[in-house]
């Protein structure tokens, strides 16, 4: 029997207050210049001076001690963190992946000398991190990776190609799942392995796609008997399927996953306040209703997990639900806009909103396809 | 979270699973009253739990109730417990004294009024927007046949021109506070109706054979019913926090107004994105009136109209926001404060 839960948690007045902080710093560099506001800004808006001042005022690295350049802080200070910027719309890509997620493996499976040199430069919003997961014949289809790490005496030399690897092209790492040993016949989840790899090592070579927006903020990455030593490889040697589907389950209920698309949303009501008429202020209702709706499913599981639960099902829901309304949202701005003269519209509005429309596709394909979350769930329901 | 492990609750739950097995909804509508179901609830006292202790209730807290509340819902009550909770804590807020026997509410606007579950309830508390008054009226004073409800527990519209409340009162609740009410306990009852009715369409997939396997093996099943499972948790989410708002502000309810729409215009639009696949996948036999999936999306068909439907509340939910600023807008979605402090 499914029985769904959620723990509604109170706002706590500590975290208030790091969200007007944070709220007063993205004003400030937002009206200086510093910035424009970009919906899908954690996955395609990078700005490396950008990334250093959030790390200069420690809203990078929150959630580790202070002895690896963190704050000892916990995955709620994040939480506020990560959503003020998604909703300013603010450059945050460089170190997103890295804090998010790199951080944390190293923590659990890096050697004290890795954590000691790599961390530091995380927190301080200096050193980026890209995923390596996609290759050309493994998309959905992930244990297909073919990217080979084979053993040498001292370390792995690796031979194969990454795809679609946001933010390779400025990153300094990438950590990538790679097969060290065959499968074992039909099972093609044994024999991968999590590998860090250097990305200025020799071999190694990073060429940009280009989306259909004419930007290039993700990449092919290809690998020529790079050689890395012993201690890259993360966690377990063949344990690698089990700690990557483990990780992104961890993932997939971040802020991230419906409100990349809310700063179109927000600059349209600073234009429409006012000025909707009956059927818009309908849109608006239901808009908002789910909005809260969600953030209120996202921010229980974060709280769940901080108390070290794992509920994957809701987790894997909150994806679905969230990727929807966040294409919704961009279409349902569009309806509301009506309700002004077009001549009204402001540059900036124009400009977002068809950033917005442009970056819609890979909000239901990146971090699982809407087709491999519904499948996922299946799962959990028992219908598989 | 509805917490389902309360004395109450727990009291509820074992009179549901004792009186309430999925052939007593069907009986009721066969025209049987379920008399024993309904003696259990009060002789348990159940419908006073609202109710203050100088009136004869246990004056429980909000958030004692909804476990029930959402027990009752899961079993398809062919009782208005829901109901007379409402309608019995309407009264005591105006100081009237509770009648025995099964009750029902009203929003009264002018002379009409839709009312819920009217052919089961004895009688009527009525609150007057424009008097500010409570009034109990006796069903059989204002009974009217509906042609076609959706469901037993359907609205029927009701004149109260026409009769004399057997007691009013004035009161100083607001609109808004007994919105609020209304709405969390609706939400309440069509979260659990949703996840039960999910849970009758797994089971029903994992059975169900053609082709040669169970419906649950083809991806285009198992995606409509995923599909149906995020509208199910957020229903769900929808629901407890519009009850975790009334509960945290039992003193003003009307404080609780904006997460009690939240809810009401969530759940109301996830109506159709449920039933949906749940008679999809049933195919014929969920349409029949033998198999027991209607007893739920009937009920959620005439649920998401309590007082008036989901496109209304939108509505009056966008018209507030429309001249809320963008910053008080997002506090509300972050954090559930939605007018300025």
């Amino acid at each position: 029997m499914q029985r769904f839960s959620f723990p509604v948690v109170q706002p706590d007045p500590a975290l208030e207050e790091l969200r007007s902080e944070l709220q007063a710093f993205l004003k400030e560099e937002r009206e200086a210049g510093n910035f424009r506001p970009e919906p899908e800004c954690w996955m395609a808006s990078s700005d490396t001076e950008f990334s250093k001042k959030m790390g200069q005022r420690g809203w990078i690295g929150l959630t580790w001690s202070s002895q690896y350049g963190g704050h000892d802080k916990t995955a709620l200070e994040r939480y506020i963190v990560t959503e003020e910027t998604l909703r300013a719309g603010a450059p945050v890509g460089a170190h997103w992946i890295a804090d998010r997620q790199h951080a944390p493996m190293l923590i659990e499976h890096g050697t004290e000398e890795q954590k000691l040199d790599i961390l530091p430069r995380i927190a301080a919003g200096e050193c980026y991190f890209a995923i390596g997961l996609s290759e050309p014949g493994a998309g959905s289809d992930l244990a297909n990776v073919k990217t080979n790490a084979e053993k040498v005496e001292g370390g792995w030399k690796i031979n194969g190609q990454k795809i679609w690897s946001s933010g390779a092209h400025i990153s300094h790492y990438m950590v990538a799942i790679l097969r060290t040993s065959p499968a074992d016949g039909r099972n093609r989840h044994v024999g991968l392995s999590q590998i860090m790899i250097d990305l200025s090592l020799p071999g190694v070579t990073i060429k940009p796609i280009t989306d259909l927006s004419g930007d290039a903020h993700f990449n092919e990455v290809y690998f020529e008997d790079v050689i890395v030593p012993d201690d890259c490889l993360l966690g377990e040697e063949g344990g690698g399927w089990k700690q990557v589907t483990g990780e992104l389950a961890m993932e997939r209920s971040g802020p991230e996953r419906f409100l990349s698309s809310y700063i179109t949303l927000e600059t349209a009501l600073y234009q429409l306040q006012g000025k909707l008429g009956s059927d818009s202020q309908a849109r608006l209702g239901k808009l908002i209703a789910n909005l809260r709706t969600l953030r209120g499913m996202s921010w229980g599981i974060a709280n769940l997990l901080h108390q070290g639960v794992s509920p994957e099902t809701e987790a894997a829901l909150v994806k679905d639900l969230g990727n929807r309304l966040e294409n919704d949202l961009t279409l349902q701005v569009r309806a509301l806009l009506n309700d002004l003269p077009e001549e009204e519209w402001s540059d900036e509005m124009r400009r977002i909103l068809n950033i917005g429309i442009l970056r819609s596709p890979p909000n239901t394909l990146r971090g699982g396809t809407t087709e491999v979350m519904r499948g996922i769930t299946a799962r959990q329901l028992g219908l598989r | 979270m509805i917490n389902t492990e309360g004395m109450i609750a727990e009291t509820a739950a074992k009179i549901y699973t004792d009186l309430c097995g999925r052939e007593v909804p069907h009986e009721a509508e066969a025209g049987n009253f379920p008399q024993a179901l309904w003696n259990a609830l009060t002789e348990n006292g159940l419908p006073l739990a609202w109710v203050s202790e100088d009136n004869g209730g246990f004056g429980a807290d909000y958030d004692e109730v909804f476990g029930a509340i959402w027990v009752s819902a899961e079993a398809a009550s062919p009782v208005p417990f829901a109901e007379t909770l409402i309608g019995n804590w309407l009264l005591d807020r105006a100081g009237l004294e509770i009648p025995d026997g099964a009750s029902t509410f009203a929003i009264l606007e002018g002379k009409t009024a839709s009312v819920p579950f009217a052919g089961a309830a004895d009688h009527v508390a009525v609150f007057d927007a424009n008097k500010s008054t409570i009034s109990l009226y006796k069903s059989a004073d204002i009974s009217a046949a509906q042609e076609q409800a959706l469901s037993p527990d359907g609205d029927t519209r009701l004149d109260f021109s026409i009769a004399t409340p057997v007691a009013s009162a004035e009161t100083n609740m607001t609109q808004r506070a007994v919105e609020a009410l209304i709405l969390t306990v609706r939400a309440v009852q069509m979260a659990s109706a949703i996840e039960a009715a999910l849970n009758l369409s797994i089971a029903y997939v994992s059975d169900r054979e053609q082709f040669g396997r169970p419906l649950s093996k083809f991806q285009a099943i198992q995606h409509q019913l995923a599909v149906a499972a995020s509208e199910s948790a957020a229903a769900t989410m929808a629901a407890t926090q519009a009850a975790s708002a009334l509960a945290s502000s039992a003193d003003d309810p009307e404080k609780a107004w904006h997460e009690a729409v939240v809810a009401k215009v969530q759940i109301g639009h996830s109506v159709e994105a449920v039933t949906v696949p749940f008679h999809q996948v049933h195919g014929a036999m969920g349409y029949t009136q033998e198999y027991d999936l209607h007893h739920y999306t009937r009920r959620l068909w005439a649920w998401r109209d309590t007082l008036g439907n989901e496109h209304r509340w939108s509505k009056l939910l966008g018209a507030e926001l429309a001249v809320t600023s963008p910053d008080q807008i997002w506090k509300g979605v972050t954090t559930g404060a939605w007018i300025a402090s």
